[in-house]
């Protein structure tokens, strides 16, 4: 009797450790070890990890908002007098291309700069995290930059010069959209043939038509409808209670994003929030993925890791978060599953669409 | 429990850090900033090469320098002859090798190998399929490398037949491998367009789930193999009232159109003006057309009767049959037989148990019930992380049988209670049920879909948790509700728009501790006579 409940004792000693993962994200912050080097022009996400990761902890008082905020601005790509960059804009993901640090636009036409689509879905992101009122964003260069990145199937490429092109990009390119609450910046209906398109045999979505399900892409897929409010319109009711059955079966402890690979913690959001948004969260075992996230906590530095034993980062910490905010852990904020922002950021956004068309005076500008 | 343990640093080393980060920052810098200003100055040349080669190692995700990479490399084309060319592209191919070596993930990686292999004067496919095969023994699982060898099969020509025997081998040596099946499962349709499956890839797919029956891979593929048609939209049922001067249509999906209704195929009209109808001596014809699915209905409304309708069979449908293609019945209980064999060695694999059910419900779903029932129990019990999914999908089915049930008794009483129901589904099917019982089971809510039970006059719903009753409203023969025990709290609003609601009993729902609830509802729901608190 004695020893089960020190193994029920032993069960229960994964605690939550609140403090450890606000400090994770802070060093986040700071200054990041030199094996993220070669994530230099993807910087902006880290960012955007910290600091909706501290969202969620509630606990976004231990930043300095506005230099933050200033920073997010600088990398805005602004354009030239004659406008003839608009197809660039957007946001980037660093300095590393080396542009001066300046708030008006740039003397000199850079070949090389332009904006990354996920760029500017974090940035936009962060600064609604940090309060902001996006009246620094150029909405209509952000617009323009993000229809040049559209492609004849539908899917699109991240910078305008070309590169791979997938159903990432499309999510990317919808949260844009639903952010700036202007539908002009893509055509929906094709991204809507591309997804549809990238159904596969099980019901998973691929990153593309003939590609392997993969529980991120169907995230993106789901997400992406979900955020143009088309869901019901582009998947029958068949092929949605097949995609559930694919997604409920991801889950094996935590959950893996394809069959036959390891559990992972950033599925527990990736598949969780999916299957939140198809309305069947609630039938999957919230103590089974509970444990298995909390099996990756670093008790050390804080944060997750991917797997248990494993050297966390600031992807699956906050992603591991937001699993847990997906269960309802406690002292944890609800997160939008679509936008993947915390709610209270969420309804900042609301509210500052609501002054937007208020001063329009009711004008709908592109929306489907 | 890493074991790794932190080295405190001396002042004097984390200078030295320091110094050797600022060193690597000017180098980079330096390195960057020579790559740009050559550009701006128009330098296409080797040097650029070189440079963006060192950055790319180390960054391999730096869109732009593939990009500058992909200019110097297209300029080189101009001042190049072709065997220069071709030995430039294959040093090409040997960086990237380097690249995949150290990122076999890297999206800018993959992408500009695939740029590259259609640009050499002479390609080589056959290597780039066994960079391919090299990368696949790795990690089976790396998609970058499947989608690198479907552009590759796609450029070279190789044939579907030899790509389908790449994956039978595969598969073959490793039944896990469910990125193989995955690509068989595109490759299989360009073979056979009309029907995909073969006796042999039934065996092939048994074998493997024979030899490892917890392997979802071929369970997947399997369940794809035995086919589906997608269900038709159509309206699935028309019903006439001369009393209430109606017609309600039901359709098989939610729909928001307008309809064109058509009296006696004269006029076009979708308002039936007063007293068109009510006369009993007169016959009328009717038809709905849904015009962006070009179907329609028609339905009869003969003298002397005061209601007609007109409906899709369930059964002739096979409406609940069409996860799997029906044509083939002996294909399916061959299946079926196969499997409960398995399911003999492996009682407790859910596997199986869920693929027999799904055949069994393909083949006779009332035939078949009790056994499903029970395949449900073992099934929450063996795999319970999903067994309020599984409850779930057993509601649906005992519903479905429930309608089919209803249709051959050609009652229009649907009755489905102790059945542990979670979920209602399906309400399209119930238009012309007049008695709905559901109770004594596990439902929560009445969802909106309810109100399109537009015949409906009793719904008894005892000892349930219901406390929303959302799709409850505008129904206009409704006329007993019985929802004792269960959570109703408030909400009884959708109520008061049924005009012919003379009897609810509400007793044992937390509504009834609420002061004066009796005085309110009379005055919210003024046709109720028979008011049970």
């Amino acid at each position: 009797m004695a020893e089960k409940e020190s193994q029920l004792d032993e069960f229960e000693q994964i605690y939550f450790l609140r403090d450890r993962h606000v400090r994770f994200f802070q060093r986040t912050l700071q200054v990041l070890p030199e094996r993220y080097a070669s994530l230099e022009t993807t910087r902006l996400t880290i960012i955007f990890f910290a600091l909706s990761g501290l969202d969620v902890l509630d606990a976004l008082d231990v930043i300095d908002r506005n230099t933050m905020i200033d920073w997010i601005y600088s990398l805005q790509v602004i354009p030239t007098e004659d406008e003839s960059n608009l197809s660039r804009c957007g946001f980037r993901g660093s300095s590393h291309i080396g542009i001066p640090y300046s708030k008006k636009g740039p003397d000199v036409f850079h070949p090389y700069d332009s904006g990354h689509v996920a760029m500017t879905y974090t940035g936009l992101c962060s600064l609604l995290i940090l309060g902001d009122d996006l009246s620094r964003v150029n909405k209509k260069t952000c617009l323009a930059g993000l229809r040049a990145l559209q492609l004849e199937d539908g899917s699109f490429y991240a910078v305008p010069e070309g590169s791979e092109n997938d159903i990432r990009f499309i999510y990317c390119a919808a949260s844009i959209c639903y952010i700036l609450d202007d539908w002009s910046g893509m055509d929906i209906q094709k991204a809507i043939d591309y997804i549809r398109g990238s159904l596969s045999y099980d019901n998973g979505f691929g990153q593309g038509a003939g590609r392997e399900s993969h529980g991120g892409w169907t995230y993106c897929a789901i997400a992406s409808l979900c955020l143009m409010d088309r869901l019901d319109e582009a998947l029958s009711q068949r092929e949605l209670n097949r995609i559930r059955r694919w997604c409920i079966m991801r889950q094996q402890s935590g959950f893996h994003g394809r069959p036959n690979k390891p559990v992972d913690t950033c599925y527990s959001f990736w598949v969780g929030a999916t299957l939140e948004l198809l309305d069947v969260f609630q039938y999957t075992n919230f103590d089974k993925n509970r444990s298995f996230i909390l099996s990756t906590q670093d008790q050390l530095v804080g944060g997750f890791a991917k797997w248990p034993d494993s050297h966390p980062d600031p992807l699956h910490a906050y992603l591991g978060l937001c699993g847990l905010s997906l269960i309802g852990e406690a002292d944890l904020r609800k997160v939008h599953p679509a936008l993947n922002i915390t709610q209270r950021a969420f309804e900042h956004l609301q509210q500052l669409q609501q002054t937007w068309r208020d001063s329009s005076n009711g004008g709908c500008n592109g929306q489907h | 429990k890493h074991g790794r343990v932190k080295v405190k640093t001396t002042a004097q080393q984390e200078e030295e850090k320091r110094k050797e980060r600022e060193k690597k920052l000017k180098l980079y810098v330096a390195a960057r900033d020579a790559c740009f200003s050559k550009r701006k100055e128009g330098v296409l040349d080797e040097e650029a090469l070189q440079l963006t080669q060192q950055m790319l190692s180390s960054n391999p995700d730096f869109a732009t320098l593939w990009n500058y990479r992909r200019e110097l490399l297209m300029h080189q084309e101009t001042v190049k002859d072709k065997d220069e060319l071709q030995k430039l592209y294959e040093a090409e191919l040997s960086f990237l090798e380097t690249c995949l070596k150290a990122n076999p993930k890297s999206y800018g990686c993959w992408h500009h190998r695939g740029w590259v292999s259609v640009r050499l004067p002479q390609p080589d496919w056959a290597r780039e399929l066994k960079l391919c095969d090299l990368c696949l023994t790795m990690d089976e699982r790396n998609f970058h490398c499947w989608d690198y060898r479907r552009m590759v099969v796609k450029m070279s020509g190789v044939s579907v037949e030899q790509e389908l025997d790449f994956t039978y081998r595969l598969i073959g040596s490793n039944f896990s491998n469910y990125s193989s099946w995955h690509y068989r499962s595109t490759l299989l349709p360009l073979l056979h367009p009309e029907s995909p499956e073969q006796n042999c890839e039934y065996e092939l797919v048994q074998n493997a789930f024979f030899t490892d029956p917890n392997d979802q891979s071929a369970w997947f593929y399997y369940r794809w193999l035995l086919g589906r048609a997608d269900r038709e939209e159509m309206i699935s049922c028309v019903y006439v009232d001369r009393d209430d001067e109606r017609v309600a249509v039901a359709f098989s999906r939610p729909v928001n159109v307008s309809v064109l209704l058509i009296h006696n195929r004269d006029n076009q009209i979708c308002v039936l003006p007063p007293g068109t109808i009510s006369d009993t001596s007169n016959e009328h014809n009717l038809t709905v057309h849904w015009t962006e699915k070009h179907t329609h209905r028609d339905c009869a409304l003969y003298t002397g009767r005061t209601e007609s309708y007109c409906r899709e069979s369930a059964t002739d449908q096979e409406l609940f049959r069409s996860e799997l293609s029906v044509e083939k019945t002996s294909v399916l209980q061959s299946e079926l037989h196969s499997c409960n064999q398995l399911l003999e060695m492996e009682p407790l694999n859910k596997w199986c148990l869920l693929t027999i059910i799904l055949l069994m419900r393909a083949l006779d779903p009332l035939g078949y019930e009790k056994e499903t029932l029970g395949h449900f129990q073992t099934l929450k019990e063996v795999d319970s992380m999903r067994s309020a999914y599984y409850s779930d999908l057993c509601s649906k089915f005992m519903i479905e049988n429930t309608i089919l049930k209803m249709e051959y008794a050609e009652v229009r009483v649907f009755s489905i209670s102790e059945k542990s129901l979670t979920t209602l589904c399906h309400l399209d099917q119930l238009l012309l049920v007049t008695h709905i019982n559901l109770s004594s089971n596990k439902l929560q809510r009445l969802p909106p879909q309810f109100a399109m039970l537009q015949c409906l006059e009793v719904l008894e719903a005892d000892n349930n948790s219901i406390e929303n009753l959302e799709g409850l409203h505008n129904l206009p023969k409704l006329e007993e509700v019985l929802l004792k025990n269960n959570s109703i709290l408030k909400s009884l609003q959708p109520l008061a728009s049924c005009p012919r609601l003379k009897r609810l009993d509400l007793r044992g729902n937390p509504i009834t501790q609420i002061t004066n609830i009796g005085s309110e509802l009379a005055e919210l729901l003024s046709s109720v006579t028979d008011l049970l608190l």
